[in-house]
């Protein structure tokens, strides 16, 4: 999976984490649920383990 | 056979089978469905092996060194309109002892609980499909219990010609399937494989839980020169030792069950922003919302979107409505909208 960036998405109380937003560039993005189950869910949490990567809180 | 015999097979066929209502479990089985596209080239052990063509298939390898192309193709057998065909670009006759490379398709646990798999009652289960290839080659088929480790593997030949191939598998009285929404159940053909999925002796029709015994040492490498073709379709799999004719579904039916797992909403792919795309629903005001709603899917679906004039910020959807925010901008929209829920 390629993307530039990731950063949380929060509900509309902003109080819970629902999603992890992937920027894929060129306008387009990709919404990952935060669900342990989820394997797409798993990969970026396996990414975000490798030195330099993070996964950026909600602006 | 014998007029008595026949009557004694159709007797057993009635009773084990199911005979009438829908037969086939494998959903687009010929291959008639491509919601994502019609062609992927660049498939190798490292990119595009998931869900990238025709809808319910995609590849798993290991280590390989092959490329292919992977497209819905119009060269099908009489009575069908679309094959799955598979074209190496690039050869790997190198085969180190854990490469492979599959074909696959998956089933819920709760779809596949007439198998009565791990019980007494347990049923055989006849898988049908039509191939052909660029020249002759073997290859073998498989059922995976993924619950249980479990498998059971038959080979397979392939000419220049099509043909319909049957393959009939005992029924396995060991490990039960789970009743549950993941993957439970995987039909799936072994087209390279290395000494650690054919080191073992190979033996057709076992269910067992060893690697080494999965593939024979005849199987065909679909890698072994980029003159390599292999098509497929007409792919059946269905409770009782019987295969009985394709069962055909019109395109909206097996449109529909595709999009438990996949749904390319409105005119996903072609770019399209002017008649298909969901507009902020509040037009002018910040903290504007885009909704759309969807059939629901297995879960939860990873959603894929292009936006135009805006960053969302907030994400409340949930399995059946799109439902994101933004809070900054106004005339925003989103399109080629993929939603994504695969096994």
């Amino acid at each position: 999976m390629e993307f530039n960036s990731a950063k949380y998405l929060y509900d509309m109380e902003g109080v819970n984490k629902t999603h992890i937003q992937l920027n894929l560039g060129n306008s387009k993005f990709k919404h990952i649920v935060i669900d342990p189950a989820n394997t797409d869910y798993q990969a970026i949490l396996e990414w975000a383990k490798i030195d330099g990567n993070t996964i950026e809180d909600a602006d | 056979m014998t007029k008595a015999a026949e009557l004694a097979k159709m007797g057993e066929v009635i009773t084990n089978s199911q005979i009438g209502g829908r037969r086939n479990i494998v959903i687009n089985g010929a291959m008639n469905v491509a919601q994502r596209g019609t062609s992927q080239t660049g498939i190798s052990a490292s990119a595009n092996e998931s869900y990238s063509t025709v809808d319910r298939f995609r590849f798993d390898g290991g280590s390989h060194g092959g490329v292919l192309t992977a497209s819905q193709s119009t060269d099908a057998p009489t009575g069908f309109s679309n094959s799955f065909k598979m074209d190496c670009t690039t050869a790997d006759t190198s085969i180190a002892a854990g490469e492979y490379f599959i074909f696959q398709t998956s089933f819920e646990g709760q779809d596949v609980q007439q198998f009565a798999k791990g019980t007494s009652s347990a049923k055989p289960i006849t898988v049908s499909f039509y191939v052909k290839g660029n020249a002759s080659a073997t290859y073998t088929v498989e059922l995976r219990d993924v619950d249980n480790s479990r498998r059971n593997s038959q080979e397979f030949s392939v000419t220049t010609d099509w043909v319909r191939i049957t393959r009939t598998f005992v029924a396995d009285t060991t490990g039960t399937l789970d009743d549950d929404n993941a993957n439970s159940f995987t039909l799936q053909f072994w087209l390279h494989a290395g000494s650690t999925y054919t080191g073992g002796t190979h033996t057709d029709n076992v269910w067992h839980n060893t690697n080494n015994q999965i593939v024979g040492d005849n199987n065909t490498s679909f890698f072994d020169s980029t003159d390599r073709t292999f098509f497929i379709t007409g792919l059946q799999m269905e409770v009782g030792s019987q295969a009985t004719p394709f069962e055909h579904r019109s395109f909206g039916e097996e449109l529909a069950l595709c999009q438990r797992y996949c749904n390319a909403l409105l005119a996903y792919g072609t770019g399209d922003q002017t008649d298909n795309r969901i507009y902020n629903a509040d037009y002018a005001n910040a903290n504007g919302m885009v909704r759309m709603g969807y059939p629901r899917m297995r879960d939860k679906p990873t959603q894929n979107y292009t936006i135009s004039g805006g960053t969302i910020s907030n994400d409340f959807s949930c399995n059946g409505l799109i439902q994101l925010m933004d809070d900054g901008d106004t005339n925003f929209y989103i399109y080629d909208i993929l939603l994504e829920k695969e096994l």
